[in-house]
């Protein structure tokens, strides 16, 4: 028996895939729901975070205690997280417990966002901002996307702001609720060891009262911010840098080679970045890499130094980049990635976690679905010539940067 | 040598001991060298040095160049990982097992014949003074590493970070001198799990390091201070608060049962720190307590991070609970730890590098490997009885509190 793939989509719309690998000692399964911050309006500025943190406070059939304790009862590795286009619920247990865990995780999808709960959370979500604004490294990016993106809706901070979190109601949660977790705007993902008929039987029973809904994800028009802006802040003490270029979308093909270039840029082992600032130990921390999103990707880059070394290391920055844009790749540089990313992709494809955790976004994202052996192969298939065509575009010679300063 | 069910063990003459264990599924494996240098042992007034040493290593052999040297690792795909701790440093790796052979012959070479260049040194010094500084803007780990000073009495509580005064006053000679002292194979540790064979990984390991000879490097004796309470005044928008307290040694009984308890207070979403502090108060956003273990020690660190004015109740709930383990668990509560444990076990068996990891740290604390079975054996045998009789006779634990942030703390200890 080898490696195995199911698809299926419910009547109400839910897609369900699994990858089945009968050597797995444990099965993973997880909720990726196509809603994220880039599909909140300004009132409801961190709707889909606080909301992910409301699944856990209960179903019709259970409260959050019950919640907490089944999850505990089943040995579960459980957690979700938020991003701007994307909410994930998931779980990891032995592959005996796998039907209990799916069952559980699958009443969560179906709060009934009590009054109580929603006051409390708010409290633990308003801690949770509060954390945030004392890590720079952080807060950068934060503050960094929503200039970058301009009033593109990938902009939106993930966690929204105190004022917005003060003034949500649970009512315009449940109406944000109510669109987006419609079963057409999700994905169920399982991968491990588990019996394919027997959780689609469990599913399709639980999942009967779901009904499907027209959902609608915004693609404006985006023009990426050019230049740099500095913010000051007294309470710092060294100096943060995010570096912004408009990349691939994730559903775009060089993204590959997209992703190849930025490791051979900004890898933290061996990277053109890492010989010309870590290495020498100019700033504590510099890497860049490249995120693909649904419709648009984006460059990203980051480095944290003393404020009196800021213009020198930032210009080494640009002029990495630059140096890369006009003299390309050497063979060797490009060779070197291709073996670390496939490394990569082979280590996380040892847990059912870890495959859950690719599985889930490239199918929301519509793509087909790659074993990990094909995705291997792709990476080794990707030429340095791709890059070399990315790199004809200009991307670095229109960066954008943003400086958290003392 | 012995052989355990998939774990092989064997110490070479010189004192590199070396596990393996198989994984055969697995188109790639991970390895661990441990070797027991660390903060702990940085002698007086060049704290830091563990952490230069450590990061010097990786520039470069007598044959290759710092440059060289790195893309010949990255060329094979390898992927770095480990650090340098408070008693050891680990130089960690996960590779395609095809590689094995070529990537254990780099690390032989670092280990063996590194380059040590004057002009790398400087480099190795200024990244860890920069590393160093950028603690100001990390207050949760400012927290942890003040506290760890504060609470022991020995040279345990030095940061991996170094002090700034301590790592500039070393230079490539001293460093050199230690290294001569510090990388031996006596009392190494080398671990590999994945999917290569125990010949294969013993006839490798026997070529490339049988011939190596070191001193034994001596591992300095941990002491504690007396409780006492303090606060860092801080201007950030959350306060800090960390705890630490001594529990259970490695080696010593109640071993599991403080694992349970701990599992108890924090192993998941249903325990009772989540629980008490944040699912029935909201007071945080994170609270946790975990279990750190030294040779010869153990001890409990519980953390939770709230804002200013939420500081006092949040530092009263989390003292409480603490304190209120001793008047045992429930049945449902050790049934609830014990899954946990069990399953984080299946879990970690699925992956190369936790199992590499878990392997030498078992060997570095309890002087052999664990199979599976022997700790999935060990914790069935728990009985709540036991377990409640073993908390009720633990010494009342006395608290190191550290607290950072805008606004000081009522004083909690009397």
């Amino acid at each position: 028996m080898s490696i195995s793939f199911q698809k299926t989509v419910l009547d109400n719309g839910l897609t369900i895939i699994g990858e089945h690998n009968p050597h797995a000692q444990s099965f993973a399964a997880g909720y990726f729901v196509n809603t994220g911050s880039r599909d909140e309006t300004p009132e409801l500025a961190g709707v889909s975070h606080f909301l992910e943190h409301m699944l856990f406070k209960g179903s019709d059939k259970r409260s959050a205690e019950d919640i907490n304790r089944e999850f505990d009862e089943l040995g579960a590795n459980n957690n979700a997280y938020t991003n701007e286009e994307r909410t994930v619920y998931h779980a990891t247990v032995v592959a005996e417990r796998g039907e209990a865990m799916l069952e559980l995780l699958t009443d969560m999808m179906r709060p009934v966002l009590r009054q109580s709960d929603f006051d409390m959370e708010k409290k633990v979500i308003l801690e949770e901002i509060a954390m945030y604004e004392d890590r720079p490294n952080f807060k950068v990016f934060e503050l960094g996307n929503a200039q970058f993106f301009d009033h593109h809706p990938l902009g939106n901070s993930v966690l929204g702001s105190n004022e917005s979190i003060s003034a949500l109601s649970r009512e315009q949660m449940q109406a944000y609720f109510d669109k987006r977790y419609a079963p057409n705007n999700m994905v169920l993902s399982l991968s491990g060891n588990y019996d394919w008929q027997a959780m689609l039987n469990l599913v399709n029973e639980l999942s009967q009262s779901w009904k499907a809904q027209v959902t609608e994800r915004r693609f404006p028009g985006f023009k990426p911010s050019l230049g740099e802006m500095t913010r000051q802040d007294e309470k710092l003490k060294r100096a943060h840098v995010a570096f912004y270029a408009p990349g691939l979308s994730a559903q775009d093909e060089a993204r590959y080679a997209a992703f190849l270039l930025s490791n051979c840029i900004g890898d933290s082992s061996g990277s053109r970045l890492y010989w010309a600032l870590l290495d020498k130990g100019l700033v504590d921390n510099a890497y860049f890499y490249h995120d693909s999103n649904d419709g648009l990707g984006v460059y990203q880059g980051y480095l944290s130094a003393e404020p009196e070394r800021l213009a020198e290391v930032t210009r080494i920055f640009i002029d990495t980049l630059l140096d890369v844009e006009t003299n390309g790749l050497l063979a060797e540089e490009w060779e070197r990635a291709q073996r670390k990313l496939a490394t990569s992709l082979t280590l996380r494809a040892e847990t059912p976690y870890g495959r859950l955790m690719s599985l889930g976004p490239n199918f929301l994202y519509g793509n087909d679905y790659q074993s990990v052996d094909e995705l291997v192969e792709k990476i080794f298939a990707t030429r340095l010539e791709s890059a070399l065509e990315l790199l004809a575009r200009k991307p670095f010679s229109n960066l954008f940067t943003y400086t958290l300063t003392p | 040598m012995t052989r355990d069910s998939s774990i092989s063990f064997q110490t070479l003459p010189n004192g590199l001991h070396v596990v393996h264990e198989a994984m055969p599924w697995l188109p790639s494996a991970s390895f661990t060298f441990l070797f027991p240098f660390g903060a702990a042992a940085d002698p007086k007034t060049y704290e830091g040095s563990a952490t230069v040493l450590y990061d010097w290593l990786y520039r470069g052999t007598q044959s290759l160049d710092s440059r060289a040297f790195s893309d010949e690792l990255d060329r094979l795909g390898l992927r770095r990982g480990g650090g340098s701790g408070k008693e050891y440093c680990t130089f960690s790796g996960s590779l395609l097992k095809s590689s094995f052979k070529d990537a254990l012959a780099l690390y032989k070479d670092m280990f063996i014949s590194p380059r040590l260049s004057d002009e790398e040194f400087l480099s190795a010094q200024n990244l860890a003074l920069q590393e160093l500084a950028s603690l100001a803007d990390n207050p949760t780990q400012q927290l942890f590493e003040t506290l760890s000073l504060r609470y022991f009495a020995s040279s345990h509580g030095n940061s991996s970070y170094g002090t700034e005064e301590g790592l500039l006053n070393l230079s490539a000679e001293l460093l050199r001198q230690s290294y001569a002292q510090r990388l031996s194979p006596k009392g190494a540790i080398f671990s590999v799990a994945g999917g290569l064979s125990w010949d294969e990984v013993s006839e490798t390991v026997n070529t490339l390091f049988g011939d190596w000879q070191g001193p034994e490097p001596a591992l300095p004796k941990v002491s504690i201070n007396k409780g006492e309470q303090e606060h860092i005044l801080e201007n950030s928008m959350q306060t800090q608060i960390g705890v630490a307290y001594e529990s259970v040694a490695p080696n010593q009984e109640g071993w599991y049962e403080n694992a349970v308890a701990l599992s108890v207070l924090s192993g998941g979403m249903g325990a009772r720190l989540f629980s008490e502090v944040r699912e029935k108060r909201g007071l945080v956003y994170s609270v946790v307590a975990v279990s750190r273990s030294l040779k010869d020690f153990g001890y409990t660190l519980a953390y939770a991070g709230t804002t200013p004015e939420r500081a006092n109740e949040t530092l009263d709930v989390l003292l409480a609970e603490l304190g209120k383990i001793a008047q045992g668990i429930s049945q449902e509560e050790l049934e609830r730890a014990r899954t946990g444990l069990l399953s984080q076990l299946v879990m970690q068996g699925e992956s190369s590098g936790a199992r590499a990891a878990s392997l030498a740290r078992d060997i570095f604390l309890l002087g052999k490997p664990r199979n599976m079975d022997d700790i999935k054996a060990d914790l069935l045998a728990l009985e709540l009885s036991k377990v409640n009789d073993f908390l009720a006779h633990q010494k009342k634990p006395e608290f190191s509190i550290l607290s950072l942030g805008p606004k000081r703390l009522d004083e909690v200890l009397v």
